[in-house]
């Protein structure tokens, strides 16, 4: 990666690569505008009850336990680890896999020069997801402790030094994971059994500490914290090196135990650590970087081989066979529709396990029907979305939709069979698993019989609604947005539909199930209660269930001829 | 073979006529060609007929199937190269080439003949087993080629075939498009490479601005084809005297300019530039 680096094709590069990003100056229609504010005020309304949630946080910590330093030290490693993995995969995907570096690479620029101006936007990336994350934290630990106002320029110098470091670090890890991804490139079904694995560890490491939390909250008393908790949490603060260095800057010198040369020397050493990962990351990239995307663009055609035997299949096998490997030689789509679908029932079961510590005796046993009935349709909602890019997904290849003497009936039809066989028994194992764990004293008979029968009853009919609306919606509006190798590019807007649709029904067949397990009900002069005696519910979401099913099986099939023949790439 | 019937199509939001009032009908054994400049209306038209767009009004018959009425069966005795060569890349060749002949309920013995004997033809032997994905431009164009004829179609419809083509291949096309007729079946193709109409087609057709302006024969008519062109050039509104004068002599002359005798003593010679900055030279301005 030799040559000259002139600052003019730098900033050119990167007013480019801006422009390519958020698109240029022209005017956009009254919908796309509202669309975006609507993205803005959405992302305020999360981002404020974000920031109350870290109010609480604080308070829990600082006021109540008096763990400024620890709760800083803790504030400060995790910050640190959400911002460095975003660094890592932000840098990943600009850097190293963003297909326009074939295309800028013929442009008389040197490889320096778009590296540059390629980290110079990963850069004000990363700063930006420091100070959104770190801010809040800081400011509201401020306002907290009544910090005099000279400590908020502190918060600021530790979140830019913060944001140096973190971006220095997701440039080191970043070449090694590229490597991993290029060594692993066609070998997708390893890929997916690993991301499955990992996916469902996660949530479960997630839930069971979740779990944990709940039940040390319910056995505290008085305080928050236990002794030994506290204990445990000082101990852990005193050597957790470079964070404490970090949260020892922010505590400042009004509460903390360092005078003005105790907190310059930490300064120093933030500096220095800084330094160091800067010229790290500066040597590895510039070692590695022009040889990574070389070999990126070299090593994109590789691909898989396989013998087939040249032997004639049905009508439908066929297309369920192309179907299927077209999905299980995608990482993203396999993912999107294997994932899922195979950790659900996992996931289910401990969702559940997570209501029934809430007090199966109270609380807990009353609304664990109505949390499995929601989690399941979640899941469910989350599987079948993929069905809402079934047109879309066909890219180029729409046309041989078209060609093949086959009708589009038939053609939708063996689409959603591949859909939906999958959800049905993932429903089916999710009702399973916990049908027989929380019916039996062991799940200390959380369910009945008559409950898991009927939300598994009612799963079944949901995933053939669901996935037939996503289906009608792809046919109606699909989005032939496709990467070179076919590929959606991003998720359109039909998987949104999709998923708000599904939460919905998740959220309202969850809260009557709940509401009518737990309180007696008053209609006029009668009292209604369906407490421990939910079969008429079920009947009524069933029949629900069942209206659903046929809106959305005849939205999908009514004059399917006429608007598939409307679709048009 | 194929009848196409005042055929009219209008894109959705769109005031053009994309297509208006086409008609002609292909004979058994017939090489059709389909001229017309970008945008005349030739791709539209194969659209239509191959049932990948809907149109606004008139009829197209395959083998005596309407398009509309009986789409399975037009479909069935008809196959089709498209000119962006799109094919499921995640598929393999061969995996790509059964999943066609599936459709078209080829059976395995005649497919794996045929198949072996394309991917010789075409040389793509070595390829079949691989994805697609890694093909080159014209490999991708060959499987789509083998894909369309894996099912012996009576009407074999190619939109612009020879694009990215290495010589060899368009040897072997143009000698397989014979041997397609030679057995009855009919050929229509688009093209802008009126040399190759001029010595393939029985008949041709041009289009200009949506409408057929003109269809007749080639074969056994020496005088259409040695105006082939200049009848092209007129009908699309792009004959300019000297430029026909010039395209024409292309056949005849060495078109090449003279190479000057050294770089360094031709005063003309651009020299190369380290940037983008180097100007014209003001005497020549």
């Amino acid at each position: 990666m030799k040559g000259d680096i002139s600052l003019t094709r730098v900033r050119t590069l990167f007013k480019l690569d801006l422009k390519s990003r958020f698109g240029t100056t022209h005017k956009r229609g009254v919908k796309y505008r509202i669309a975006q504010w609507l993205n803005i005020a959405f992302f305020l309304a999360v981002y404020a009850v974000l920031i109350l949630g870290m109010y609480y946080l604080t308070k829990i910590f600082v006021d109540r336990s008096d763990l400024r330093l620890e709760f800083l030290v803790l504030i400060s490693l995790a910050t640190t680890v959400i911002a460095a993995a975003v660094a890592t995969g932000n840098i990943i995907k600009n850097l190293y896999q963003n297909g326009d570096n074939e295309m800028l690479l013929r442009f008389p620029v040197s490889g320096r020069e778009i590296l540059l101006a390629k980290s110079i936007y990963c850069f004000l990336h990363n700063l930006a997801v420091c100070v959104l994350l770190m801010l809040p934290f800081y400011v509201t630990f401020g306002a907290v402790t009544h910090a005099p106002v000279g400590d908020y320029f502190t918060y600021i110098g530790v979140i830019l030094l913060s944001s140096v470091a973190t971006f220095a670090v997701g440039n080191i890890l970043a070449v090694p994971a590229m490597k991993i991804v290029n060594a692993v490139k066609n070998k997708f079904v390893v890929v997916l059994i690993v991301t499955i694995i990992l996916v469902c560890g996660a949530f479960v490491i997630y839930l069971i500490s979740l779990s944990s939390i709940l039940e040390y909250m319910r056995d505290s008393k008085q305080d928050i914290f236990s002794p030994e908790m506290i204990a445990k949490y000082r101990a852990f603060a005193t050597g957790a090196y470079p964070f404490r260095w970090y949260a020892e800057l922010v505590n400042g010198r009004r509460y903390g135990t360092l005078q003005a040369g105790g907190l310059a020397l930490r300064f120093l050493y933030i500096l220095l650590m800084t330094a160091a990962l800067c010229t790290g990351a500066y040597f590895i990239t510039s070692h590695e970087y022009y040889k990574t995307i070389l070999y990126g663009i070299e090593s994109g055609k590789s691909t898989v081989s396989r013998i087939v035997r040249d032997k004639r299949m049905s009508v439908v096998r066929t297309l369920l066979t192309k179907e299927f490997y077209l999905i299980l030689r995608s990482f993203n789509y396999s993912f999107e529709y294997l994932a899922m679908a195979c950790a659900a029932p996992i996931m289910v079961f401990f969702c559940n396990r997570l209501a029934a510590t809430m007090g199966t005796d109270t609380v807990g046993g009353a609304i664990m029907p109505g949390i499995t009935i929601m989690v399941t349709i979640i899941f469910i909602t989350v599987t079948v979305s993929f069905a809402s890019t079934c047109i879309s997904r066909e890219g180029g290849c729409f046309y041989m939709t078209k060609v093949m003497p086959v009708s589009f009936k038939t053609q939708i039809l063996t689409k959603f069979l591949l859909y939906s066989v999958v959800a049905t028994i993932s429903v089916a194992l999710s009702c399973l698993v916990s049908g027989i764990y929380y019916t039996s004293a062991a799940g200390e008979h959380a369910l009945s019989g008559v409950d898991a029968a009927a939300i598994w009853g009612i799963s079944e009919i949901l995933v053939i609604s669901l996935t037939s609306l996503c289906m009608a919606v792809d046919i109606k509006w699909p989005t032939f947005n496709v990467s070179g190798d076919g590929e959606l590019v991003a998720a359109n807007k039909n998987v949104a539909i999709a998923l708000i649709v599904g939460f919905f029904i998740a959220i309202v067949f969850g809260t009557v199930v709940m509401v009518c397990n737990f309180f007696p009900i008053t209609i006029g002069t009668w009292l209604v209660s369906w407490q421990g005696n939910l079969g008429n519910i079920y009947l009524m979401l069933t029949i629900v269930s069942l209206i659903l099913l046929a809106a959305s099986v005849t939205a999908l099939f009514k004059g399917l001829d006429k608007r598939y023949n409307r679709i048009i790439w | 073979m194929l009848k196409v019937t005042n055929l009219k199509k209008i894109y959705p939001k769109s005031d053009r006529v994309a297509v208006d009032n086409i008609s002609f009908e292909l004979k058994p054994g017939e090489i059709f060609g389909f001229l017309g400049q970008n945008g005349a209306g030739k791709s539209t038209t194969i659209k239509c007929l191959t049932g990948i767009l809907p149109f606004d009004s008139g009829t197209i018959e395959i083998c005596g199937y309407d398009i509309v009425k009986e789409p399975i069966k037009a479909k069935m005795n008809m196959g089709y190269v498209p000119d962006n060569h799109s094919v499921y890349e995640k598929l393999t060749g061969r995996e790509y080439v059964n999943f066609v002949a599936d459709l078209y309920k080829v059976p395995s013995e005649l497919r794996k003949e045929r198949m072996d004997r394309y991917a010789k033809l075409f040389r793509l032997e070595s390829a079949m087993n691989r994805q697609i994905r890694g093909y080159s431009h014209g490999m991708k164009q060959k499987i789509c080629i083998i894909a369309a004829l894996i099912h012996e179609p009576k009407l074999w419809v190619l939109d612009e075939p020879m694009m990215g083509l290495d010589p060899q291949s368009t040897a072997e096309i143009i000698a397989h498009m014979r041997e397609h007729c030679a057995k009855g079946n009919t050929v229509f193709f688009s093209s802008h490479n009126l040399d190759l109409v001029k010595k393939l087609c029985h008949r041709v057709a041009i289009v200009n601005d949506g409408h057929l302006v003109d269809l007749f024969d080639l074969a056994g008519n020496e005088a259409n084809k040695a105006n082939l062109e200049e009848k092209f050039f007129r009908i699309t509104g792009t004959y300019d005297k000297r430029l026909f004068e010039d395209y024409a002599a292309q056949e005849s002359e060495d078109m090449r300019p003279q190479l000057p005798a050294s770089d360094e003593d031709d005063p003309k010679s651009a020299p190369c530039v380290a940037d983008g900055s180097a100007k014209q030279d003001p005497a020549e301005e």
